[in-house]
């Protein structure tokens, strides 16, 4: 009995998220649908799409499970429960991390499948990478800011944030011969800078939420 | 429910709680609903029941005690006194109780004795011509 | 039937507009405990560092032996907690939050879970979105009742209820006491609802404890006297009087230490006293709340 609970708050959310992940999927996999389509239009608003369900599910798990829990009051309600601060911290992390990869892991391997299956240019797939680590990062700042900052404006600052950024980011990756370069190659070549860019988003992810738990567990007053 | 649905604390009566529930414990004994030496609830059942603190009850029962109601007994819970006629003499320590109201009253308006027991005598007619008393403690 | 269930000592917290100060509160086990005070007085505040939520910046909290905030898990199992600013997840059934609780706690009773239910008439289909306020608060309470915790902690249980609903969940409270090993702590501004079903009574204003005792005791200390005082008498000034207000011949004078010669000193100084009657814990109340104000302006 006297057990942890963290295990039954993470599966309380992922009961919670479970509409959520089987949309976002669906709604990927219609977008790439349209992406295998192969005409110049469909590749580009079928991409577009695809990255839109990648943010999109990414924006909200942290909006809706995090700050919206606060905001309604859910969060005295679970903190009623025999859990710490600190523990509740963890099982948010633990839990968010683990909804969103459910997702993005379906649509990285989906895309993956389109480029195969339609035998685009497997040279595209470090960039193709590359651009969906982004949402990725994208979740783990907004996710961060929703529990370190405890309000409502910080979740929507760092949104707001994050999602000017996309725009930005892709002109820059664009503009990286080395990353470029290879994109209509029939073999995928791994650029050295392709594994820097593609190292330092792996890293920035768990960076982000490991100081996310450092930071709340020095933390004394929680509600 | 278990409880003693017959009972309800009133809100406009001006009497503490713990008062108002002494005398529904004479009402049942008086009106023979708690035989003399019956066993009656434990103080944190008649609580319940009652929906009304334990502390406030307990006072009430320390009371009835006093006033020879009823007794308590460590670990055995409580029982109506086994005096004989306790109910009849409960119903008649009201009567006094009203009685002696009405006696101060009286005194306070100045009036004598005999004028009092005139009135009495007039309101015991008055009370035989109506059919049913519109309101009263018993 | 000593032992405590909560202990709160020396226990402050500054906020920038308000300060709890100081506060000493012991609940015995066993008994209900009512907190009351005006709004922004500071019971939710001590509600919430009694629940290790907030730390306190000095002080020590001991709840069903733990120490607080540092063992709150350990204690948490033990305690049902409830407050007004809780609630449920809005776009989820009572039936899931049900399976929830069970999900965590062994002890629940699934069987009293399905009585509350019925008694309370709530629908466990629907989602707590639909809900009236007065259901979402039985919900909770369901939600807490059905594991039979040690401890009840509830902040404001009966506020915005309607009667029927308040009376319903008065009854469930009154309920739990029939098992003496349970202790209920709740706050309250509805004197009404305290003086039915506490024991002990934490009075609260401004951050500061003015009051906590014994309720039996405490309701008997204090008395309204209605006196009649002759011209050219001035009433003298007693202990245990806090307050005498005078219209023309009549005064009502206020105690809060009544001892029984208190209308015999009356009467010698040439006043008649017309009645000695006992207060409501309502007017207690706002009495006590002017006094003490009055006494920290001066």
């Amino acid at each position: 009995m006297r057990g942890s609970v963290v295990g039954a708050l993470i599966l309380k959310d992922l009961r919670m998220w479970r509409e959520a992940i089987v949309l976002s999927i669906l709604g990927g996999v219609i977008a790439l649908a349209v992406v295998q389509l192969a005409n110049e239009v469909s590749v580009v608003v079928g991409s577009v799409c695809f990255f839109i369900a990648l943010i999109l599910v990414g924006t909200m798990i942290p909006l809706a499970g995090i700050v919206n829990e606060r905001k309604n009051k859910n969060l005295a309600f679970v903190m009623s429960l025999p859990v710490s601060s600190i523990q509740y911290t963890t099982s948010k992390l633990l839990s968010s991390t683990g909804i969103y990869l459910i997702p993005w892991m379906a649509l990285v391997a989906a895309g993956l499948l389109i480029i195969q299956v339609r035998g685009f240019p497997h040279g595209l797939i470090p960039l193709a990478l590359i651009l969906e680590l982004l949402p990725f990062i994208g979740f783990a700042i907004i996710t961060a800011a929703a529990l370190m900052g405890e309000s409502e404006g910080w979740g929507i600052l760092a949104n707001v944030v994050v999602q000017c950024s996309y725009g930005l980011t892709w002109f820059f990756i664009s503009r990286v011969p080395e990353v470029m370069k290879y994109n209509n190659s029939p073999v995928i070549v791994w650029s050295p800078t392709d594994l820097r860019i593609l190292g330092t988003e792996v890293a920035i992810i768990p960076l982000l939420l490991v100081l996310t738990y450092f930071v709340l567990s020095r933390k004394r007053d929680f509600i | 429910m278990t409880g003693d649905g017959a009972f309800a604390i009133s809100q406009s009566d001006k009497r503490p709680m713990y008062l108002q529930i002494m005398e529904h414990m004479k009402q049942r004994v008086a009106v023979g609903d708690w035989a003399e030496g019956q066993a009656i609830p434990s103080i944190r059942q008649m609580a319940v029941d009652l929906q009304v603190s334990v502390i406030t009850v307990k006072r009430a029962y320390l009371e009835l005690e006093r006033e020879g109601v009823i007794v308590t007994q460590q670990g055995k819970g409580s029982r109506v006194a086994s005096t004989p006629g306790l109910g009849g003499r409960l119903r008649e320590q009201e009567l006094e109780q009203h009685l002696e109201q009405a006696t101060r009253i009286a005194a306070m308006l100045g009036m004598r004795p005999k004028e009092l027991e005139h009135r009495l005598r007039e309101a015991g007619d008055r009370i035989a011509g109506e059919p049913v008393a519109e309101e009263g403690t018993i | 039937m000593s032992e405590l269930a909560i202990r709160m000592s020396e226990v402050s917290k500054k906020y920038p507009y308000f300060t709890l100060d100081n506060i000493h509160l012991d609940v015995p086990q066993g008994q209900i405990m009512g907190l009351i005070g005006p709004n922004g007085a500071g019971k939710s505040t001590t509600i919430r560092i009694l629940m290790g939520l907030v730390h306190p910046d000095r002080g020590e909290v001991r709840v069903l032996g733990q120490r607080m905030p540092q063992n709150q898990v350990a204690a948490k199992w033990d305690i049902g907690f409830a407050s007004e600013d809780m609630r449920l997840y809005d776009s989820m059934t009572v039936g899931w939050h049900m399976h929830f609780i069970q999900s965590i706690y062994s002890n629940w009773d699934a069987a009293y879970a399905g009585l509350l239910l019925k008694r309370f008439g709530l629908p466990a289909m629907q989602k707590v979105k639909g809900l009236s306020h007065g259901q979402r608060v039985k919900a909770a309470l369901l939600l807490i009742l059905a594991r039979r915790p040690k401890l009840l902690v509830l902040d404001e249980p009966t506020t915005g209820l309607d009667p029927v609903a308040r009376h319903e969940i008065l009854r469930e409270l009154t309920g739990v006491m029939a098992d003496e090993g349970r202790t209920i702590l709740f706050s309250s501004h509805h004197t009404q609802d305290v003086e039915q079903i506490s024991d002990q009574i934490t009075f609260i204003d401004r951050g500061r404890i003015i009051d906590s005792m014994d309720k039996e005791q405490y309701l008997d200390r204090w008395r309204r006297l209605r006196l009649e005082v002759p011209n050219g008498i001035e009433l003298p000034s007693l202990p245990g009087v806090i307050e005498v207000k005078r219209s023309g011949r009549l005064a009502v004078a206020i105690a809060n230490a009544f001892v029984a010669d208190l209308p015999n000193a009356y009467e010698t100084s040439g006043a008649r006293v017309h009645a000695v009657e006992s207060m409501t814990l309502e007017e207690i109340f706002v009495a006590n709340v002017e006094h003490s104000r009055e006494e920290v302006e001066a």
